[in-house]
């Protein structure tokens, strides 16, 4: 007879009696939580084809540059070329990020409310305005992959190719960092609240993202047409209706190259600082406006 | 009462100008509360004040002595809440929503995997953890619920509805789940209005109707199983008027009567009534008075 080697014991209900997180880890949780879901992690697979689609347009071009820069002998980071410019990569990862900022900002605020997940929040030690935050948080952090990603694949690439050596290079670009993140913060505050706004009170996913994406550039078209009708009093205010431009303007003017290359708040006569002042009073009242109907949900 | 759990002085809570609870006095000790009441009564209202997601419109509400409207943080580190309506994410694994809940309730990453994993076993869903809970039966994402609120081993659940769409199977075995808890020390309160699964669960019961309480006690004070019924096969008038001049309690319950005494055995004055009076007897055993009884009385119904 075989003798016993084992046992099976039935451990029934296990109490926790171990260190409890609170407020600041159901933070956490919720910016963590949004960052996988809007990158489709621990999703099914076709939730994660858009989100590294638009991951994979924004970078790849960014290795296409070290590369074209490492094939061409006479290169020289010094000198202002499409494949050095950090300002220029704006363009490209700003229309990206649109993208992005669009399907992610409903998949983080409407699926909650319309699966009823919300009421799990508010049964948590969360308040509204965390959660709301929170959320916002994921997105920022998602957002700042996809703008710094690229240009830390230049800078670092770029001076690896440098004939003044990598180290030497890192140090003489150094200035370059604080516009990079300048510029990037720019962006995230001209697109990431109104599309939360969109997505707090839409009820489709689809229609949030339509509203979005249409309505913006939108925007940005009425400013365009309305700085051109002189004969409407005060038509150059139409510029400021530009939410898409305001960015670029911005970029513009932190990376010190002349302003108004075609943007509609440049041509309307506005100043960068004006931009900076609309993205900013835009996101200000954007986010309050989420913020007081997220208190009223939760 | 010093220990109480829950315990509310005049609240009162309105939509506009409906008014969803009315100066509710309660003082709630610790067990498996039942509260009770029709659609509408106030029992959803009630929780969402004492979980702090609503702010009373008059009064005062407690969960362990903490401020419901000032401590609600506090509150809900130590309770959890299965609500009435749908709230699981359908694209999500069972495994993975459950961490997140755990997650969000406080518990560090790996306690939370943990305890995420141990609540599936407990609740019967090991097998299906790694499937998204859109694929699940309205029984397993009710059992999905119930791991969820109590992931992070709450001092006290709020059950909302827990039986509700659930198929006669499906509901014996969220009740038999709700009464383990006890055995867990974690307080439970559960709110419905199918009075049986009341009556399985608690040992203390609240009862709502139009946003009063009209009873709050223990199951046993407000269940009387000291009633005998009898039903004999004439002179109605006579029995009872003996029985009431013996010092009993005398109801009408179509031809029964429903017999109680505080001073003597029930039984034993019907059956001597029955024998003074040379009376046949046609039916006669103990009558239960359930919760649906008293919840009747009390609404006036």
């Amino acid at each position: 007879m075989t003798e016993p080697t084992g046992a099976v014991y039935d451990l029934g209900y296990v109490p926790y009696d171990g260190p409890r997180t609170g407020r600041r880890g159901a933070i956490q949780a919720t910016v963590r939580d949004g960052v996988q879901r809007v990158l489709g992690i621990r999703r099914r697979p076709r939730k994660k084809i858009l989100p590294w689609v638009l991951i994979a347009l924004a970078i790849t071009p960014a290795i296409v540059f070290v590369g074209f820069a490492f094939l061409s002998s006479n290169f020289s980071p010094d000198v202002e070329s499409p494949f050095a410019s950090h300002a220029d990569y704006f363009t490209l990862v700003g229309t990206v990020v649109f993208l992005f900022v669009a399907l992610a900002a409903p998949e983080l605020l409407i699926t909650d409310r319309t699966e009823g997940v919300l009421s799990i929040y508010s049964s948590r030690p969360l308040r509204a305005d965390d959660y709301i935050w929170a959320r916002a948080g994921g997105l920022v952090l998602v957002m700042l992959v996809f703008l710094l990603i690229p240009h830390a694949l230049m800078y670092l690439g770029f001076a690896g190719l440098s004939s003044s050596g990598f180290a030497d290079s890192l140090i003489d670009d150094l200035d370059k960092i604080p516009k990079i993140l300048a510029a990037a913060a720019g962006y995230i505050a001209a697109y990431a609240p109104p599309a939360l706004l969109i997505a707090a009170f839409a009820k489709r996913k689809a229609i949030a993202a339509g509203i979005f994406l249409a309505g913006i550039p939108i925007l940005s078209g009425i400013g365009g047409a309305l700085i051109e009708a002189t004969d409407v009093p005060g038509h150059r205010y139409g510029g400021l209706l530009a939410l898409a431009e305001h960015p670029s303007h911005v970029r513009d003017w932190i990376f010190g190259r002349g302003t108004g290359r075609d943007l509609t708040p440049a041509l309307a006569g506005f100043d960068p600082w004006v931009s900076l002042a609309v993205i900013l009073g835009v996101a200000v009242v954007s986010l309050g406006i989420v913020v007081f109907r997220y208190r009223r949900l939760m | 009462m010093g220990d109480s759990v829950i315990s509310t002085t005049g609240l009162g809570h309105a939509y506009g100008s409906v008014v969803a609870l009315h100066s509710l006095d309660l003082e709630v000790p610790a067990g498996s509360i039942g509260l009770v009441g029709a659609n509408g009564a106030g029992k959803s209202t009630l929780i969402r004040i004492l979980l702090g997601i609503l702010q009373p419109t008059v009064g005062d509400a407690t969960v362990f002595e903490l401020d419901t409207h000032k401590r609600q943080l506090q509150i809900r580190s130590r309770v959890g809440y299965m609500p009435e309506t749908d709230c699981l994410p359908l694209d999500l694994s069972a495994s993975e929503f459950l961490y997140h809940a755990a997650t969000l309730a406080g518990l560090p990453t790996k306690a939370a995997r943990q305890r995420s994993s141990d609540m599936l076993g407990l609740v019967g869903l090991q097998e299906e953890r790694f499937r998204p809970i859109g694929g699940f039966s309205t029984g397993m994402k009710q059992r999905t619920k119930l791991a969820q609120a109590i992931v992070h081993d709450p001092d006290l659940v709020f059950l909302d509805e827990p039986t509700a769409g659930l198929d006669p199977e499906g509901r014996e075995e969220m009740l038999d789940l709700i009464t383990r808890l006890a055995g867990f020390g974690i307080d439970v309160l559960v709110s419905s209005h199918v009075l049986g699964d009341i009556e399985r669960t608690c040992d203390w019961v609240v009862m709502l109707e139009g946003g009063k309480a009209i009873r709050s006690g223990p199951l046993a004070s407000l269940v009387d199983h000291d009633v005998v019924s009898v039903e004999p096969a004439g002179r109605h008038a006579d029995l009872e008027a003996t029985l009431r001049q013996w010092g009993a309690t005398v109801e009408h319950a179509g031809r029964r009567l429903l017999v109680r005494s505080a001073d003597h055995d029930a039984f034993v004055l019907v059956r001597d009534a029955l024998a003074d009076l040379g009376i046949g007897v046609l039916r006669l055993g103990p009558h239960e008075t359930t919760l649906e009884d008293v919840f009747l009385e009390g609404s006036g119904l």
